[in-house]
């Protein structure tokens, strides 16, 4: 039997040492932009002060429905894109797949939004690590676009691996700053190179002194057999965003576990950011 | 039943219609507050007063401690705790929920840390809480449930039992508690020896006669009966052609079980004298309504806290908007109203009569 401690530290405390508190709040949308195809880069109000709390790797759980429906009945849960502490803004990323993302992406301008969050922790850059690796399959890429951002504010070197079906689902190199290496991979070869993202990935394991990943579950499945391949003495680590049905995003459901080596987590607040190899996959 | 001091009430009745609300005149009556304090074990000398009668629902709330940073959990009329076992459970493999038109299904598996690691934890934290904290109690077998209630009376921080019985009982080869009046009262009956803390058994929706259960757990010297808990539904994906869930099948819960929930807090309110806790679907004060109309003393909300987090404290203030607006001087005014006049109703029962059901229960055990 795994032990289990269902006691939540909720007081995270971010990597600016500043305790990210989650509440439930109106937020307008401010902006929507056609982006990778069918998806949608929708820029939120924020509460005061929230915009500059939040950290790479944390999600909202987005009501995507109108007032007097109960359809769909639960959250959806968005990684954070970008967060804009000038404007009190911050950016998701939603591709329209089902009900729920469908509606939240056709949204028009101006529509006010019923936000929980910030929940989740939060991606871990170790203070030493120079070069960061980013390794993105579809949405995906958008907690790793704002570790991205945040990284370069510190001084450290980027390489922003994306991969998508075709050219047009892979995100613009204008939504990423313009000293990062980005390099592509897409399914029918139509830009960068012809096949999967994780082909990419070994040649940057040596210079990399950390990696970030975020996408489908058949990335991760690959992305575990190119570690498993070429990385030496399990250097670089590699931490993940992985992504289960959510319904409470607080932990007290316990339908969104993870079941790690440390026992059965709640992905909503313990996670969604995991080491790769403490992760029972 | 006690009618002393502040919030100490009795069950809502057509004839203490009458009765001054709280130590309030008649004529101040309609300017003040509204009362919303509910008692849901007025023949137990331990008494479990609500200061409202909104209770957050078992699985649903965590241990209290989950919402804490999103709403003020100290003014529900209560919470009951994530269902506890006699081990430690990991509990389901993933999916373990999924959503399903205006609900949801869920096959969490009990995961939980067991009644030992349990007691360490959470009942010292809700000793310094003013909201009562409940605990749901699971279990395969008779003596084990009685074995929890034993280890639960003596917390400090513990205001009630809610009995789960909704679960497979191993000596009879896993049929269900709940489906079975007879199955339902021994473990009623066993859990009422164990302890003199207020308790209430939580009926399954899947009982082949929900009445005669809740009959029976009365009987057995239950304090209250709460239902519905989730209908068994399945949802599969026709992409892998396989189950959603991996249990394959989950339990329902959410809007779309309100109607079920609702005829079945009818037909037990109808039949038992004991107070009846209503819930499935809530979802907002006119689904509350209709629970109380039918007949519940109290609700419960589950699923709706998940989607909106903030219902909850909007509700009890909606509630008492609304008795205030409609001059209801006190929400047990409404409770069972939409009962047809003419059928029994439970309500008359006097002090006298529930102090002997208890003590024949008590001793029954
Ligand atoms: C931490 C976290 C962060 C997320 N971040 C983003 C983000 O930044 N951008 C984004 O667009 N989405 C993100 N998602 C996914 C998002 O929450 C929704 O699941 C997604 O938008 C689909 O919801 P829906 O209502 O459209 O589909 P639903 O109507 O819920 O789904 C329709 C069907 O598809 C299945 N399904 C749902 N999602 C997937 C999937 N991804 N792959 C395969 N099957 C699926 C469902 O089980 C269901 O059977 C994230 C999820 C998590 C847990
Ligand atoms: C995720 C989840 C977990 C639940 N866990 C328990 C439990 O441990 N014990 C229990 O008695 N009921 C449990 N329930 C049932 C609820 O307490 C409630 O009876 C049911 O969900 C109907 O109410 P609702 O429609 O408001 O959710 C659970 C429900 C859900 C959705
Ligand atoms: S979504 Fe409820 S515990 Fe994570």
């Amino acid at each position: 039997m795994v032990e289990l401690d269902p006691i939540l530290d909720m007081d995270f405390v971010g990597a600016g040492g500043v305790v990210v508190r989650a509440r439930e709040f109106d937020s307008r949308i401010l902006a929507v932009e056609p982006v990778m195809g069918d998806s949608a880069v929708l820029t939120l109000s924020l509460p005061p002060g929230m915009a500059g709390s939040l950290r790479a790797g944390q999600f909202v759980d987005v009501l995507c429905r109108v007032e007097g429906s109960y359809d769909p009945l639960l959250r959806r849960p968005y990684s954070i894109f970008r967060a804009d502490p000038r404007t009190e803004t911050m950016q998701l990323l939603v591709r329209p797949y089902g009900r729920g993302s469908a509606w939240l992406a056709s949204r028009p301008a101006g529509t006010i939004l019923d936000v929980l969050g910030p929940l989740g922790n939060t991606f871990q850059v170790n203070p030493r690590s120079r070069n960061l690796l980013m390794v993105a399959g579809g949405v995906g890429a958008a907690p790793l676009v704002m570790l991205t951002d945040h990284a370069l504010a510190d001084g450290r070197n980027v390489t922003y691996l994306m991969g998508a079906a075709d050219a047009d689902a892979l995100l613009p190199a204008s939504y990423l700053p313009s000293d990062v290496e980005y390099a592509v991979a897409t399914d029918n070869g139509s830009k960068g190179h012809w096949g999967f993202v994780t082909d990419l990935v070994p040649e940057y394991l040596r210079w990399a002194d950390q990696v970030f990943a975020c996408g489908p579950e058949a990335m991760f499945r690959s992305l575990r057999a190119v570690a498993s391949a070429h990385r030496l003495g399990g250097k670089p680590r590699i931490q993940v965003s992985v992504e289960r049905t959510m319904a409470c995003g607080l932990g007290a459901c316990l339908g969104c576990v993870v079941e790690t080596k440390h026992g059965m987590q709640t992905s909503c607040v313990q996670g969604p950011i995991y080491d790769m190899d403490e992760v029972v996959w | 039943m006690r009618w002393s001091g502040e919030g100490s009430v009795g069950f809502a009745s057509r004839e203490n219609r009458s009765l001054p609300s709280d130590g309030e005149t008649d004529g101040r009556r309609l300017m003040a507050a509204p009362s919303l304090a509910v008692d849901l074990a007025p023949g137990n000398p331990r008494e479990l007063v609500l200061a409202n009668p909104v209770i957050a629902a078992s699985g649903c709330f965590g241990y209290g401690l989950e919402y804490a940073e999103v709403m003020d959990v100290q003014r529900l009329g209560a919470f009951v705790s994530k269902g506890i076992t006699p081990k430690p459970r990991s509990g389901n493999p993933m999916p373990r929920i999924t959503e399903t038109p205006a609900g949801m299904l869920n096959a969490i598996g009990l995961q939980n840390p067991g009644i030992r690691g349990f007691v360490k934890k959470y009942p010292k934290l809700w000793e310094a809480w003013k909201v009562p904290a409940i605990v749901n109690i699971s279990a395969e077998s008779v003596e084990e449930y009685a074995m929890m209630a034993r280890i639960l009376d003596e917390q400090p921080g513990v205001a009630g039992i809610e009995v789960n019985i909704s679960c497979p009982n191993i000596a009879a080869g896993g049929y269900c508690f709940g489906w079975d009046a007879v199955m339902s009262a021994d473990v009623t009956r066993a859990v009422r020896a164990a302890t003199t803390l207020p308790l209430i058994v939580k009926l399954s929706p899947g009982a082949v006669d929900i009445v005669s259960v809740a009959l029976a757990v009365e009987e057995a010297g239950a304090d209250a009966v709460s239902l519905i808990n989730t209908l068994v539904g399945m949802a599969i994906d026709v992409r892998t052609r396989r189950p959603v869930l991996a249990n394959a099948t989950g339990g329902l819960s959410g809007p779309a079980v309100k109607p079920i929930a609702l005829r079945m807090v009818y037909q037990v309110a109808v039949a038992v004298r004991i107070p009846v806790v209503g819930m499935g679907g809530i979802m907002g004060l006119n689904d509350a309504l209709e629970f109380f109309f039918a007949g519940a003393n109290a609700i419960q909300v589950g699923t709706a806290i998940f989607a909106q987090p903030g219902m909850l404290i909007r509700l009890i203030d909606d509630l008492e908007d609304w008795l205030r607006r409609e001059g209801v001087g006190s929400v047990r005014e409404i409770v069972g109203v939409a009962l047809p006049a003419g059928l029994p109703t439970r309500q008359a029962a006097t002090e006298a009569d529930v102090e002997i059901d208890f003590a024949a229960a008590v001793a029954a055990g």
